[in-house]
């Protein structure tokens, strides 16, 4: 019986109690032992074929007779009132179907409480109004015939503009700073932790405003049937998007379809529906026919988020053995004009040590750009860099060995919460890691040449453990093949993949007999976004739990077929493709014969996840070893190689598993050395909407990437024993990297990224000290 | 992002090309640098007229006991051809043309568009920003995000010159031909490429660095023959691995006597002026003395004469004497 | 002799595509990344900046590679044009698609294409390529979701086969 439950729910480092319906999944938790065929296997992808022969379809791939295209004409300047339109020339331009505005409204103009074309103009790329068209060139054309006409207002680039005495307004009528006194959070009391610590380490950081660069720009196509809307959006959250859409179409929720099937990368930075997404819909209504609305990768530097820059200040207290008596964390981010409070970057210091006095404190301010996003382990990224930064500076002055200080200090409970872990395997992680890696590392013989080599490691802590609601729905056909609905995506984490094992292990099929679909709101029950890691730890179970309901029918069909009418469902086992009755295994039948009785109907089950634990923590965590190579001629630094030793659970998919730590490991190495947005303090605006400036890394940047998991099921957590892995492997690898840099050359990177002017810099006042 | 219309022509000839050109109609080698700037709104010509038609000048050939390389050949076929790989003394040709850009770019880009490519400072890059070089009033670096801009040669424009095989072929003594209507000419590429000045300007307000007129196409560069002991290195610096414009880059051309002493020098250096820059200094450094390590710590002081950084680009004075220690120290070894 | 101008209005070229011919009537300005995806549905080919600046768009050319988002279209009439859709023969997969399945080279499959389409070429010109050649000869294809070690794998597995398929 559904029932409802209060439960604690981990999202991107705040825990949230959420009210929800609560099914119980029925099944019984895979131990450790459990034998699995299909579950913890290196599988290639179920979709591989069409990934390499392009047929995979993206939103950008998306055609459809008669579909015309849609774009916005966006703010030139950071900040402006707009005083006058005129599209009229660009409406007479051949192939242009329409042309909204703030003096000419489309009938719907607010999307998630914001408004669309209203006066002020508070950030490059602000939406000035929206064309459509019969093709990008009849699109672009006509955007270039638009008059515009503007008063320019003051503006506040970064966060020194922002937050100085009399520094510009933001957003006309409100204050620059969104969060004045910070989020924070405290236990014990900072002076109680510097009077007890015998060492303080106190150092200042900043991180850049790094951006998400989804290979497929944000974008959107929209198509009626009738009152049906069909959207394909490049979105981590079919549903999420459904409800904005419904929300401002006034449309009842089962008439908006939302279509994700391939997403060429989010990150985080594709959420809910988008300004160009309500706006496909509403062109698309009006002309009777479908839009499609994609970004160029100008516009998704812009408009489509960013990890806010920060400035941070961290304090560390110890007593002479290394135990931690303080932790301080402060920070300011600057969200945009529209942001909200700043991720949390606290959220490690809180939780990755055993510490009594903990202060961490965030604040935001507004500045002039397009709003902040989720970006893969929001704050944590940004948060462990500091911290695990000032960790090492701290166990070079207690010379102790950077890892003993933190098994030192190592957590067996959750220190926010006080309360034990489902299962935590940081130890383990460091012992895997420093065994693989050579820690603590030899040291190397005086280099000939300018390059200098270093050894450097840092933790990480992230939630990940998912919860309720997710449902799953399974079909079940005669010929012994499973469909699988869930409401969830597959952002490149190899979900749909991941998802089938399960099923198939559950109903005990071969895999290429379950089909998974996701990333669809119409056939498939709920599922949450994907963010926040919580994907498969939500879906897994609910699937688990769905599978396990058909079996249960197909039980009661195959004990009539062996004459066991009435028998218990639980007698029943599936081993090998058969079902089997414990009692006595000589009474087995293949499950395909069970299904090819069923003659022409199906078995259809519904299974939701489970709530957590109550009074228990699920993390996840992991520990990075990195070795680097700098040049102390040029300033140049090379990440040569990396272990990543992560708990994560049960690993389901070893292969898919190990491609997720490569991507958070190469994304952490972009974040350290190259990548960095820059906005021209002089006229606001960006100088990196590309890709060219703005630096992700390529082949050649890459170091060699060993993967290690811990793996073990955590049985307490859910009915897999599965927690994410999306955002761990990003967090700590530029700590680790900088800790590489300062065993290589005595010096502390605090500011990120350790580009070779700054190295150089650095090495240079190290020199004259 | 919306190119825009323009006509296009296939060329056969070099006479009807030179015929056509004006500053409404432009040649298009690969298009690399063209297409994109047409894409940004930042070019806008009339016509276009695609010299990869023509039936010459997309070989090496030898010539007054060097080379003469046609300016059609691409970045890869250059890199690739026996005649260019196999010659030491075109070492550093090779070592910048595998440098630049990514290895689809160089199948595409054309040598003499590489030659004529316009800078790639973003504020020049971006259309909102009314730079100077660009027919704006001022250079919006010189007091802004300079990190990536340039350190000798002063204004008005900071913004570095970009091509990698410009500054080997610099060092190299390297001349280029040029056709017009009224003929061919020859130009040192250290008279080919000037300072960007007031006065020099094109109808759509770019100030040049090349004194290519806009009816001239550029044909072939020539590359005069070496001493036989002649040693040659292309050091370029990026931030990430590859697929970066240079930081600082030195190109570096050297023959020695049988005794191992420098009877001839020349040094250039990318990344850190408006055009292509010989380092006269470094050069007069180097000759007659031999490579030891007091003459390279001397040669390395030389390189870095006459810098004057901006606000952030003063570890390109640094990376300036690194570059030239790398390139020397690969031959202290002999 | 004078130059033929075509343009600016659409002209009809012939493109000769994965062995196929394929007529369009399209402006000068289109670049061939446009003509592949809006005029012939050929959307294996991605779009990943239009700038030269990532290598989504990456296809052959008279078999070297190049961004079709710089190549205008009228610039490719006679040439030898081989997109993602002509790398398979038939449902026979290419060895590098078959590894890059096996060793999931790719996460979100975005950049995959491009990939796909590099290595093909690279294995052409350098059949038994080391990691470092890898490198650099797949330099040009941005994977931002950091699949590099296992592309490399891809690539390594695929001149293994290639060779054995050969030998
Ligand atoms: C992402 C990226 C990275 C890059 N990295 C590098 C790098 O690291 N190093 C480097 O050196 N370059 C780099 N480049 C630049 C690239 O090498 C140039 O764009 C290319 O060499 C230009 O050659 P093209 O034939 O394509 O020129 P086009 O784009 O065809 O032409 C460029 C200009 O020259 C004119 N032109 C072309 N040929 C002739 C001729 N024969 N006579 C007269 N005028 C002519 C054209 O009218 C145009 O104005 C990079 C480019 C990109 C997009
Ligand atoms: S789309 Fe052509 S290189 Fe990015
Ligand atoms: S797989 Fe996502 S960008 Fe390469």
């Amino acid at each position: 019986m559904p029932t409802i439950r209060r439960t604690k729910v981990e999202f991107e480092g705040r825990i949230e109690e959420r009210e929800v319906i609560v099914e119980e999944e029925h099944v019984e938790g895979w131990t450790q032992d459990t034998q699995m065929r299909w579950v913890g296997r290196p599988l290639s992808r179920v979709d591989g074929v069409a990934r390499v022969t392009g047929k995979a379809g993206y939103t950008h791939d998306v055609h459809l007779p008669g579909m015309l295209i849609g774009r916005f004409l966006r703010a030139k300047q950071p900040h402006a009132r707009i005083t006058g339109i005129d599209s009229r020339r660009a409406a007479a331009l051949p192939g242009v179907h329409l042309i909204w505005h703030r003096f000419n409204l489309p009938p719907v103009a607010h999307l998630d409480g914001r408004e669309l074309f209203g006066e002020e103009l508070a950030y490059e790329g602000a939406e000035v109004a929206f064309v459509v068209g019969r093709d990008a060139r009849a699109v672009g054309d006509a955007l270039g015939a638009i008059e515009v006409e503007v008063e320019p207002l003051p503006f506040a680039p970064n966060l020194a503009a922002a937050a100085a005495e009399d520094g510009p307004a933001v957003l006309v009528g409100e204050d620059n700073w969104i969060t004045p006194d910070g989020d924070i959070y405290a236990r014990g009391s900072v002076e109680a932790g510097l009077r007890e610590a015998d060492v303080v380490v106190d150092l200042t950081f900043t991180t850049p405003t790094a951006a998400h660069c989804c290979m497929e720009t944000h974008g959107s196509a929209a198509d009626w049937e009738g009152d049906l809307l069909t959207v394909w959006h490049s979105t981590q959250s079919v549903f999420g998007t459904r409800s904005s859409l419904a929300d401002a179409l006034h449309l009842p929720m089962d008439k908006v379809r939302v279509i994700s099937n391939y997403i060429g990368g989010g990150f985080g930075s594709k959420w809910g529906a988008e300004a160009f997404t309500l706006l496909a819909a509403l062109a698309a209504r009006e002309l009777g026919r479908p839009v499609k609305a994609v970004l160029d990768r100008e516009e998704e530097h812009l408009v489509a988020g960013y990890r806010p820059g920060s400035r941070q200040r961290v304090r560390l207290g110890a007593t002479k053995d290394g135990a931690l008596t303080l932790i301080e964390q402060e920070a300011e981010v600057t969200t945009g004009a529209y942001g909200g409070g700043g991720p949390v970057i606290g959220g490690p210091a809180k939780d990755l040590y055993l510490c009594p006095n903990v202060r961490t404190v965030v604040r935001a301010a507004r500045a002039n750009t397009d709003g902040a996003r989720a970006f893969r382990a929001p704050g944590y990224v940004e948060g462990t860099f500091a911290l695990e930064s000032t960790l090492d500076a701290l166990a070079h002055k207690l010379e102790m060995d950077p890892l003993d200080l933190r098994m030192k200090n190592y957590a067996d409970e959750s220190p926010s919460r006080g309360e034990p872990y489902t299962y935590k395997g940081l130890q383990r992680a460091y012992e895997m890691g420093a065994a693989r890696f050579g820690w603590p590392p030899q040291a190397d013989a005086p280099a000939a040449g300018p390059w200098r080599r270093g050894y450097g490691m840092a933790s990480q802590i992230w939630g990940g453990g998912g919860g309720p609601p997710a449902n799953a729905i399974v079909k079940l056909s005669p010929d012994g093949t499973a469909e699988v609905l869930v409401g969830v995506q597959d952002i490149g984490t190899g979900t749909k993949t991941v998802l089938a094992q399960v099923a198939a292990e559950e109903l005990g099929l071969s895999l290429d007999a379950v089909r998974c679909v996701v990333g669809d709101s119409l056939p498939a029950p709920f599922g949450p976004g994907s963010g926040g890691s919580v994907t498969l730890a939500s879906a897994a179970p609910a699937v688990r739990s769905a599978c396990r309901e058909a079996l249960r029918q197909l039980i009661a069909l195959a004990a009539i077929m062996l004459e066991l009418e009435g028998a218990d469902p639980d007698a029943f086992a599936v081993e090998a493709g058969d079902i089997v009755y414990r009692a006595d295994p000589e009474k087995r039948l293949p499950l395909t014969q069970v299904t090819a009785k069923m003659g022409n109907y199906m078995i259809v089950s519904k299974g939701a996840r489970g709530p957590n634990p109550d009074d228990k923590a699920i993390n996840t965590f992991g520990a990075h070893f990195v070795e680097v190579a700098v040049n102390v001629e040029t300033g140049q630094v090379r990440v040569e190689r990396v272990v990543a030793a992560h708990d994560i659970g049960r690993v389901v998919n070893p292969l898919t598993a190990t491609s997720q730590v490569y991507g958070g490991v190469l994304m952490g190495v972009g974040f350290a050395t190259t990548e960095a947005r820059v906005i021209d303090p002089d006229t606001g605006l960006q100088l990196t909407a590309n890709l060219e400036d703005y630096k992700v890394p390529v082949m050649v940047d890459c170091p060699e990437i060993e993967v290690l998991f811990v793996d073990v099921a955590d049985t307490a957590a859910n009915s897999v024993g599965s927690k994410g892995l999306g955002e761990p492997p990003i967090i700590p690898t530029a700590a680790a990297i900088g800790n590489a840099i300062f065993d290589a050359v005595g010096v502390r990177v605090t500011d990120l990224p350790a580009t070779p002017d700054r190295l150089l810099a650095l090495l240079a006042k190290e020199k004259t000290q | 992002m919306t190119i825009h219309r323009f006509a296009h022509a296939d060329a056969a000839s070099l006479q009807e090309v030179v015929a056509a050109l004006d500053e409404t109609c432009l040649p298009l080698g690969g298009g690399t640098d063209l297409v994109a700037m047409m894409k940004a709104g930042l070019m806008a010509p009339e016509r276009l007229v695609n010299l990869k038609t023509l039936p010459d000048h997309h070989g090496v050939r030898p010539g007054d006991g060097g080379w003469r390389i046609g300016a059609l050949m691409t970045l890869a076929d250059l890199a690739a051809d026996p005649a260019v790989a196999e010659a030491p003394a075109l070492a550093s040709l090779v070592e910048a043309v595998l440098d630049s850009a990514s290895p689809q770019l160089r199948t595409m880009a054309t040598l003499g568009g590489n030659l004529l490519q316009r800078p790639r400072c973003w504020y020049f890059r971006n259309p909102e920003v009314p730079c100077w070089r660009k027919g704006g009033r001022r250079c919006f670096a010189f007091r802004g995000e300079n990190k990536y801009h340039t350190l000798l040669g002063g204004g008005p424009c900071y913004a570095p010159h970009p091509s990698d095989p410009a500054v080997a072929l610099l060092a190299l003594g390297a001349a280029v031909r040029l056709s017009g209507p009224a003929g061919d000419r020859t130009l040192a590429l250290d008279d080919f490429y000037v300072t960007p000045t007031r006065d020099a300007q094109r109808a759509d307000g770019y100030h040049p660095v090349t004194v290519l007129a806009p009816d001239e196409v550029l044909v072939e560069v020539l590359i005069p023959g070496s001493a036989a002991n002649a040693r040659s290195a292309y050091v370029k610096l990026m931030e990430r691995g590859v697929w970066d414009f240079a930081l600082v880059s030195v190109a570096v051309n050297l023959a020695l006597s049988d005794a191992g002493q420098v009877a001839a020098a020349r040094v250039a250096l990318g990344g850190v002026a408006a055009v292509p820059w010989r380092a006269t200094e470094a050069e007069e450094a180097l000759l007659g003395g031999s490579l030891t390590p007091e003459a390279i710590d001397r040669a390395a002081e030389a390189v870095v004469a006459g810098t004057r950084p901006l606000e952030h680009n003063a570890y390109k004075v640094d990376q300036l004497k690194a570059a030239l220690r790398q390139a020397l120290r690969r031959w202290t070894a002999d | 002799m004078a130059l033929n101008f075509r343009g600016p209005d659409a002209v009809p070229l012939t493109l000769q595509i994965n062995g196929e011919a394929h007529q369009v009537l399209v402006e000068p300005r289109r670049t061939l990344l446009s003509v592949l995806r809006e005029e012939l549905g050929l959307t294996g080919t991605k779009r990943g900046c239009g700038q030269g600046q990532c290598g989504a768009c990456t296809v052959i050319l008279d078999g070297e590679t190049a961004y079709a988002c710089l190549t205008l279209a009228i610039e490719c009439e006679g040439r030898e044009i081989v997109t993602i859709e002509g790398i398979a023969q038939g449902d026979a997969l290419h060895p590098v698609q078959a590894a890059f399945i096996q060793h999931d080279g790719y996460q979100c499959g975005f950049c995959t294409p491009g990939q796909v389409v590099s290595a093909v070429a690279l294995l052409a010109h350098t059949p038994q390529p080391s990691e470092a050649e890898i490198r650099a000869g797949m330099a040009g294809n941005i994977c931002r979701c950091g699949a590099y070690p296992a592309i490399i794998r891809s690539v390594r597995a695929a001149a293994e086969t290639m060779a054995e398929q050969e030998g």
